[in-house]
């Protein structure tokens, strides 16, 4: 019994060193403030649920204009990729109460499951700055993306007729290729999420 | 009695209903400047708190739209509201992005200019940098009082679209329009027009236009459905070109016409509501409500729109960075100046628009160094800008198609022209003038300006169908028929089945004694649009100078099919059918007419003369 005890912490030592080689960018030790709510209240950690899927993260705000008139292009991106990503919208307002958030996406018709971030865990692991932000994570949870959804967008009150680069598009594929999407990070427009700190 | 009353093609016409808060009778709350000169003038005691420094410039530049029920996407009225989104705000004031304002700032002044000051805007900065602090509530001053409904009380008249119009999640800006049948049984003047966009979040802006000939219905697939398109041609008459900008925008009060100045409604009028709608990211029902204020004083200030335009000249090829498109008239007549609206399409990006005086020197009348068409608006001078006879008013608008342009619509650029589509061009600037008479003697300084305008266009584009008429409409109306005949000869010839510029030439050539050729033009009006109830009339009266009173009879019971109620109609069958003995029904005819007009001098002695023949 008395043996037993220190080859226990060498195996939790390899894995970690492991871990450590394979992910430099992930820090994979959650603690349960590292978690975000669902609508139910129940503590939930999008990273760990969906085991061997690349997972996607939407930044978005019920009174943000910018993430609301992408609503559209995010349930397309969702349904070109129904079964083999895993999708969560993710509000990081704190005065964004689940009714508010209910019937924001009922009216947008979102049908993914949305997740309150009141602590902003999930926004520091996604590097989230702005709505609409994403965080594209790879099937060993990796963020490998962060940024801007396309480039629709290229100021405050600015639009292009319509995107001609679309970067989470890009680093979903790349994702599912296992391979590092081609832009690891783009600047977002949009609304500050450290407006809500 | 020839009624050569003709409509014209006069393109995008409207009233603004932005703010001018000179002029609001009632209505919202507007705050002067709060507290404005302490945060304009160099330093601010620190910490900058919400109270005393961000507050004033919220509650006079940002909350007339940022609240609830209006146009912006976010509420900004209270400390936990711009809080909320602080990094946001000055992001897009420092950019000069909000409040949104084109004009350049100049000598001119407009009313309700949305513009901060450099000092203003690095207010906000300096909030964030010291903690976003709330201060002082002694400091907070007076919030904006913001009226629910109506901002100018109950409207007499409430017109509501009969369709709503089904606004996609996503996709591209849409335009649509929708036809509203003015509900008005004899001439009303309107004082002031509210639009009531339904969720104003959806609608960019809006223009009302007067649709005097009901020409626009045809467009719609069926009765009340609206129809697309973001340009209008609508016709209206030659000597009353449509005055008035009726234009709205977000957070905009009602534009309430001056002393002098109202819209004449007719019967049988319809107001177009020109929408320009971006998608929210969810559909949407739209079915905007207007409301119609109206006064009892008719109008005895006539103001003129007066286009200047070179649409001709749009021809813009790929990759163009910077196209140039001018044009410019020599006033006639001196001129005050009300109001300007500078209009291009999505390639637009230096609007400037000048005056040149007599005396050599210029004055710019607005100048945009960065367009932008979602925030378009009529901009009104705070003071009239009186522009004496002899000066040249000008437009000179740069365009790029190249790529650089995000708001180009198409990837990659290709050849642009002039046209009606979001994806074509345009090159106008509207100015809204009150001609002015130099001496009591002087002709009437409209039909002089008029004159001018339409010999202008025609300088400019020898085959513009609609300068010709004009003036030719302008010269009949001054005697000078020879003339006029020759202008509409040469509509005619641009337009040959126009039925309208038969018809007119027709009238021009009856009244210079010419039935024969006459006859003719108004049977070529009648081929094209045979429920055309002038050409009718105006046949009649031809076959009345060439005595075929069977014929003229003819011709006057199409009237009476066309407008039941229409008094002159009624008198004319009345006296054709005396002339050939009919009086029984005649004397029916003479009286239904003056039942309808009892003022109607000419049926009312031909009613008397037929008494005398007719058998006691």
């Amino acid at each position: 019994m008395r043996r037993a005890h220190p080859r226990l912490i060498l195996i939790v030592a390899a894995l970690a060193l492991s871990l450590a080689i394979l992910f430099p960018a992930y820090s994979w030790c959650l603690s349960s403030s590292d978690t975000a709510l669902d609508l139910s209240g129940k503590a939930v950690d999008p990273l760990k649920s969906a085991a061997g899927k690349v997972v996607v993260l939407i930044f978005v705000r019920t009174d943000c204009p910018i993430s609301n008139r992408y609503a559209p292009t995010i349930q397309r991106i969702i349904s070109a990729y129904e079964g083999k990503v895993a999708f969560w919208l993710v509000y990081p307002d704190r005065a964004e109460t689940t009714d508010m958030i209910r019937k924001h996406d009922a009216e947008y018709g979102y049908k993914i499951s949305a997740l309150r971030d009141t602590e902003h865990a999930l926004v520091r692991k996604s590097q989230a700055k702005i709505t609409p932000e994403v965080a594209v994570f790879d099937a060993s949870k990796r963020l490998v993306y962060h940024g801007r959804i396309d480039n629709w967008y290229v100021d405050f009150g600015r639009t292009r007729s319509a995107a001609t680069t679309h970067e989470l598009d890009d680093a979903i594929q790349a994702a599912l290729g296992g391979r590092l999407p081609p832009v690891r990070v783009t600047d977002t427009i949009g609304c500050y999420i450290s407006d809500l700190e | 009695m020839i009624r050569s009353s003709r409509t014209l093609p006069f393109c995008l016409v409207a009233l603004s209903l932005v703010t001018a808060a000179s002029s609001g009778s009632g209505g919202i709350a507007r705050l002067g400047a709060p507290h404005r000169s302490d945060s304009s003038i160099g330093k601010t005691e620190r910490p900058v708190t919400f109270d005393r420094d961000i507050a004033p410039i919220i509650f006079h530049d940002c909350a007339n739209c940022h609240h609830a029920g209006e146009a912006s996407p976010f509420t900004l009225l209270t400390y936990d509201d711009v809080k909320s989104h602080a990094r946001q705000i000055a992001a897009v004031v420092r950019k000069r992005q909000m409040p949104p304002w084109l004009p350049e700032d100049g000598e001119l002044k407009f009313a309700d200019e949305l513009r901060l000051t450099d000092r203003q805007i690095s207010l906000f900065q300096e909030w964030i940098d010291d903690g976003e602090k709330e201060g002082n509530a002694a400091d907070l001053p007076a919030r904006p009082n913001f009226v629910e409904g109506w901002r100018l009380g109950k409207p007499e008249v409430v017109m509501t679209a009969e369709k709503p119009y089904l606004l996609p999640a996503g996709g591209d800006d849409n335009y649509w329009n929708f036809i509203f049948r003015a509900p008005v049984d004899r001439v009303r003047w309107l004082k002031a027009m509210e639009i009531r966009a339904g969720d104003k979040k959806l609608i960019h802006h809006a223009n009302v236009q007067v649709d005097r000939t009901q020409s626009a219905r045809h467009l719609e697939k069926e009765p009340g459905a609206g129809f697309g398109g973001m340009e209008l041609e609508i016709e209206s008459e030659s000597f009353d070109p449509d005055s008035h900008f009726l234009f709205w925008k977000p957070g905009s009060v009602p534009y309430v016409e001056p002393d002098g100045m109202a819209l004449r409604l007719d019967k049988d009028t319809d107001l177009v509501l020109n929408t320009h709608m971006q998608p929210s990211g969810k559909a949407e029902k739209v079915q905007p409500t207007i409301g119609l204020y109206f006064t009892d004083v008719p109008a005895s200030v006539f103001p003129m729109l007066l286009q200047l335009e070179n649409d001709r000249a749009l021809d813009i090829r790929a990759g163009a960075k910077d196209f140039v498109v001018t044009d410019d008239f020599t006033l006639p007549v001196d001129v005050d100046l009300l109001a300007i609206y500078p209009h291009a399409h999505y390639l637009g990006k230096d609007l400037l628009g000048y005056a040149t005086l007599p005396d050599g020197s210029t004055k710019t009348l607005i100048h945009i160094p960065q367009w932008d068409l979602n925030w378009q608006a009529v901009f009104r001078y705070t003071a009239p800008v009186r522009l004496p006879k002899g000066t040249s008013v000008a437009m000179k608008y740069t365009y790029d198609n190249s790529e650089d342009n995000i708001a180009n619509p198409n990837h990659p650029p290709q050849r642009v022209m002039a046209g009606n589509r979001a994806r074509d061009e345009m090159a106008h600037l509207w100015l809204q003038v009150i001609p002015l008479k130099a001496a009591e003697s002087d002709a009437d300084p409209r039909k002089t300006l008029l004159e001018a305008f339409a010999r202008h266009r025609i300088v400019k584009n020898p085959a513009d169908f609609e300068a010709h008429y004009n003036l030719a409409a302008m010269l009949q109306a001054r005697g000078q028929l020879d003339e006029a005949i020759a202008e509409y000869s040469r509509a005619v010839e641009l337009h040959p089945n126009d039925a309208t510029a038969n018809n007119s030439l027709g009238g021009a050539l009856l009244a210079s004694g010419n039935s024969g050729e006459a006859i003719t033009h108004f049977h070529l009006a009648l081929t094209i649009r045979p429920d055309y109830f002038d050409a009718h009339y105006n046949l009649g009266n031809a076959l009345v100078a060439t005595n075929d009173f069977p014929g003229a009879i003819g011709q006057f019971r199409a009237c009476v099919r066309l407008r039941p109620d229409d008094a002159d109609a009624e008198a004319n069958l009345g006296g054709a059918l005396a002339e050939t003995g009919q009086y029984a029904e005649a004397k029916t005819h003479l009286e239904r007419a003056l039942d309808i007009n009892p003022n109607l001098t000419l049926a009312r002695e031909n009613l008397e003369q037929l008494k005398q023949l007719m058998p006691r």
